[in-house]
């Protein structure tokens, strides 16, 4: 629907005029504040919408089997609910109160920069304890890096650069109590109700935040996820990653148990911070889940910057010695001499004590909140979105399920999200970015699979001398010649796999791809300039046929 | 212009060559390798290697790698480390002490990395199959091309089809002194880096260079013509590149033209034509570049020239000679090595593959160098305007980025998209802003399409 078919001039110049000056630009800045601080352009379809108040006359009546989203004045306090002001939470209510009209309330609690059963933060975790400072803490470590490539340029320095850690957190925490601020702006703006507190669910219309009633519609619980832990002998001295993001001191040597995408970060930042980092994994390899050559390459690349990894190895117990040094044993061996132990071993969803097993909302072995297609729990009025439902636990996709939901339930179209080609990274150093299918999925899926690999050293490392390699990697369906997969790992692979990710989700062809002209020179330029397949998987034949060596270019 | 004679050639026949390729820069290898590919016996003619280009000066690689993006690059990941360290402070980062830069040390790497290009480019014409020959090519006829070669003399090849893709060089405008202001070329090889250094240009050179020397440490001084650099982008995009220049301390003199280059015991007196005065120790003209084309003897043998001695070519590459082709920089098409890497490839394409194939310009991305970088794909806004047949939409976010929160660096980035809104087609997508070319070739695909 386009802003121009609502606004009442015909003259195509004039409205060329008012659609730079009204469509766009009002709306956005509404919402610069709130785009300040998340790296992703919101959805620009939404705020196309935006100029005019909400335009709806009466409530619109779904078609669907959900049920009317906003209620009559007087019958319940609110259209909705929400317990949990993180990504999910926060999107929910603002687009159902200001694109559909929805009245709108979110409880959250108190803020604190590490997460307990009562204190959160508005922005949740990703503001506060997740994507925004685990971000700055990767700009702050990734200097050390730099000031090593810098010699290669020509660069000395008089003393070697120092760190002080105490200064990084300072900073990382104002930074995060403006956020807050922006955040509850925002609600505000939007016309959403805060409610400071915790909130609890005491039948399918009616929350109690520490102890006062509010009834609604529709409950929307959107409470997140929080780090979990084995219960093994030590576990109290162990720190998570709430605690990681704020230590008193810089670990001198410290023991990352954990494969994930957490884990390998923060090996990053305390590396790059001159830590001694070991990492614990259970498996042969780390990042379980993403390409087999990637979770090769980004090991190797991590190594070589001085990551120590151990590998099948499983954690037994914690013990602290009189020098309050700390011992961590496996399976395989025990090491000692740590000053810190962090567990990355998962997350899981919040959902102890918020009234959901006595009103029947269905939960998996995990916790995590069952719903269906359109978000909707097992309880007809309460929904759930984001980390607390276990389904891609990322922000940009909470954001989706929140959108949808608004749209679904007060916007009168019943809307799924979208989980085709969602793009992600892990921001370890080198950081990796990825789209779609993995070779081993797409093998799975499509049988032929044509696969071009580019694996060399940048222009950058020529220069610095440093190891730094980067790989990037297509994976093309034989049969289409659609662009199934993009994987990278290098300096700006999230940055590239952005743009990378609209091409996949719009189902481009590796002509499309070819067809495109590269900028020069960059490193992006290589997924528009692999001209012959690396390998060519044929399963009807059950022989991989290799066409070319990998190819590193130097 | 399609001979069928021509198609599939799988070698000379009568002629001493299939092809004969003139300039071995981005579009004369990339020409010379997929002509042999299609099984075409080819030979391609270069001048021996330096990183200033002369008549008789040269390089396998060409303008991309021994004197223009790749050197550009270096300089631009050199002088970028400055503007790091002084945003690691607020990161909790501490330089005690001095950080002193070495140019010699960055000039050093840049040109061993150069030379190593170099070499790489010539084995890849070797692995090719490809005959090398050096010297300075120019045309006898349209089946012969004559080589002088360095030692003075001169041999005669004939081909049954030429390739001309010997590129562009850096001109001087014509002004009192000229001969004081250096090209892009010794820019990129100064033995000294300049404590004071003007700049007349308003261009993507110009600018990068404004870039790359302040972040050394010189004062800079950049003249141009209009008001804004970068003619021809996206007008919002100029303006935030000019802030962004100046707000990183480059002093901008817009509608400003220098008249006058003299020679003093200070440095070189810049008089400009609002009669003020300047002493500088480099003057770089970053004014245009010209299609090499001069020294091939193209006249007598009927290749038609424009006014400023670029190739005209048909939508296949082909000069007004049948057999005579020419791609790259001497075409002055869209002067970009990928393009010229594109109009190379479908020449050989349609005159070896059978396969006639025009170069697709549409929707071509490009980059700026400066500090932060700027890219663009598709239609600047105002092009969106006059072009457009239904309403326009467009879309800006204008934010500071992250890692400003925390250094405290107060510029924004910018990130823009042009949208017909009948269609809901992205007409154009810019940004300005850290890793905006990197960001960018993702967006293209999606543009195209």
């Amino acid at each position: 629907m386009a802003t121009t078919a609502t606004l009442p001039f015909s003259c195509t110049s004039t409205l060329q005029t008012l659609t730079r000056t009204f469509s766009p630009r009002l709306p956005l800045r509404l919402h610069r504040l709130h785009r300040r601080r998340f790296h992703h352009l919101p959805s620009l379809a939404a705020l196309t919408r935006l100029p005019h108040p909400p335009l709806l006359v009466g409530r619109p009546i779904s078609a669907s089997a959900s049920p009317n989203g906003a209620s009559s004045e007087g019958e319940y306090d609110y259209d909705l609910f929400t317990i949990g002001a993180g990504s999910g939470g926060v999107r929910a209510s603002r687009f159902a109160s200001t694109l559909y009209g929805a009245r709108a309330a979110i409880c959250e609690m108190p803020f604190a920069t590490v997460a307990s059963d009562d204190l959160g933060g508005v922005g949740g975790t990703c503001v506060l304890r997740g994507c925004v400072p685990k971000k700055l803490l990767v700009y702050g470590s990734k200097y050390s890096h730099e000031f090593e490539e810098s010699h290669g340029f020509g660069w000395t320095y008089e003393t070697d650069p120092k760190h002080d850690w105490s200064t990084l957190i300072a900073n990382k925490n104002t930074e995060l109590q403006r956020l807050v601020g922006i955040y509850k702006n925002i609600l505000n703006n939007s016309g959403v109700t805060l409610i400071e507190g915790r909130g609890k669910i005491v039948d399918p219309h009616t929350v109690s935040v520490d102890g006062k009633l509010y009834t609604a519609k529709n409950i929307l619980i959107a409470v997140g996820g929080r780090p979990s832990m084995p219960n093994i002998p030590g576990i109290e001295h162990v720190i998570d990653s709430d605690a990681a993001l704020d230590l008193p001191s810089k670990p001198e040597k410290i023991a990352i148990v954990g494969g994930g995408y957490i884990a390998l970060e923060f090996a990053g930042i305390f590396n790059g911070l001159k830590s001694e980092v070991h990492v614990f994994i259970r498996q042969k390899k780390v990042l379980r889940g993403f390409d087999e050559e990637v979770r090769d390459f980004i090991a190797e690349q991590m190594s070589l910057r001085g990551i120590t990894f151990h590998t099948e190895q499983s954690p037994q117990a914690i013990s602290k010695s009189n020098d309050g040094l700390l011992s961590l044993k496996t399976n395989k061996e025990t090491i000692g001499g740590f000053t810190h132990v962090m567990f990355a071993t998962g997350r899981r969803p919040n959902t102890k004590n918020l009234g959901l097993e006595e009103i029947g909302v269905k939960m998996d072995n995990n916790g995590a909140i069952v719903v269906d297609e359109y978000s909707r729990t097992s309880v007809d009025s309460v929904w759930a979105v984001g980390d607390v439902t276990d389904r891609v636990n990322l922000t940009p996709v909470a954001l989706m399920e929140g959108g949808a939901f608004a749209k679904t339930v007060f916007g009168g179209e019943s809307t799924k999200p979208d989980y085709r080609a969602v793009p992600s990274a892990v921001f370890s150093q080198p950081p990796i970015g990825q789209v779609g299918l993995t070779e081993e999925q797409a093998i799975e899926e499509y049988g032929d699979v044509d696969v071009y690999i580019s694996n060399f050293r940048p222009l950058r490392a020529t220069l610095s001398g440093l190891p730094d390699r980067v790989l990037m990697k297509l994976i093309v369906c034989a049969s289409t010649n659609k662009v199934v997969g993009v994987h990278m790992c290098g300096d700006d692979a999230p940055e590239i796999i952005q743009g990378i990710a609209i091409a996949v989700k719009a189902g481009l062809t590796k002509q499309d791809f070819d067809a495109t002209i590269g900028i020069h020179p960059t490193s992006a330029e290589e997924f528009v300039t692999m001209r012959n397949a690396t390998r060519k998987v044929r399963s009807t034949t059950d022989e991989v046929e290799s066409k070319d060596k990998v190819v590193t270019q130097n | 212009m399609l001979k069928d004679e021509d198609m599939a050639v799988a070698d000379g026949g009568s002629y001493d060559y299939g092809l004969f390729v003139i300039g071995a820069g981005s579009g004369g290898v990339r020409g010379s390798r997929t002509s042999a590919s299609f099984g075409a016996k080819v030979a391609i003619c270069e001048l021996p290697f330096h990183p200033i280009s002369s008549d008789w000066q040269g390089g396998h690689g060409g303008t991309c790698v021994i004197r223009g993006c790749v050197p550009k690059k270096i300089l631009v990941y050199g002088t970028s480390f400055p503007g790091e360290f002084e945003d690691s402070k607020n990161f909790g980062w501490d330089i005690n002490g001095d950080i002193n830069f070495n140019w010699k040390k960055l000039l050093e790497n840049k040109t061993q990395e150069i030379v190593r290009l170099n070499r790489v480019y010539q084995r890849i014409l070797g692995n090719s199959g490809v005959t090398m020959i050096e010297g300075a090519g120019c045309l006898v006829d349209s089946h012969t091309v004559e080589v002088a070669k360095p030692d003075g003399s001169k041999q005669r090849y004939t081909a049954k089809h030429i390739l001309i893709a010997t590129g562009s060089r850096a001109q001087r405008v014509n002004i009192p002194g000229k001969e004081l202001a250096i090209t892009s070329d010794e820019a990129l090889s100064l033995e000294e880096l300049p404590k004071h250094a003007i700049i007349l240009g308003g261009g993507y050179i110009a600018v990068e260079f404004a870039s790359i020397w302040k972040g050394m440490g010189a004062e800079v001084y950049l003249f141009y013509r209009k008001e804004l650099p970068l003619r021809g982008f996206d007008d919002e995009m100029r303006a935030v590149v000019a802030s962004n220049l100046q707000g990183r301390g480059i002093r901008l003199h817009p509608g400003t033209n220098l008249s006058d280059l003299s020679k003093t015991s200070d440095g070189i007196k810049v008089v400009t034509d609002k009669g003020e005065e300047l002493i500088a120790d480099v003057v770089l003209f970053a004014t245009g570049r010209t299609p090499n084309s001069q020294r091939l003897n193209l006249e007598a043998v009927g290749v038609d020239v424009d006014q400023i001695g670029a190739i005209k070519v048909d939508e296949y590459s082909c000069t007004s000679v049948p057999n005579i082709w020419a791609v790259g920089y001497v075409t002055n098409r869209i002067n970009l090595t990928p393009v010229a890497l594109m109009e190379a490839t479908c020449f050989s394409k349609t005159v070896f593959g059978g396969q006639p194939t025009k170069p697709d310009y549409r929707d071509v991305p490009c980059a700026v160098f400066s500090i932060p970088p700027l890219s663009v794909v598709g239609l600047s806004e105002q092009q969106a305007l006059e072009e457009a047949k239904s309403d326009v939409l467009v879309y800006t976010s204008s934010f500071n980025p992250m890692k400003n929160s925390i250094s405290k660096r107060q510029e924004k980035t910018i990130m823009k998209l042009v949208v017909d809104s009948e269609t809901d087609r992205v007409l154009g997508a810019s940004m300005c802003g850290p890793d905006a070319p990197e960001i960018n070739p993702g967006w293209n695909s999606p543009v195209c399409c």
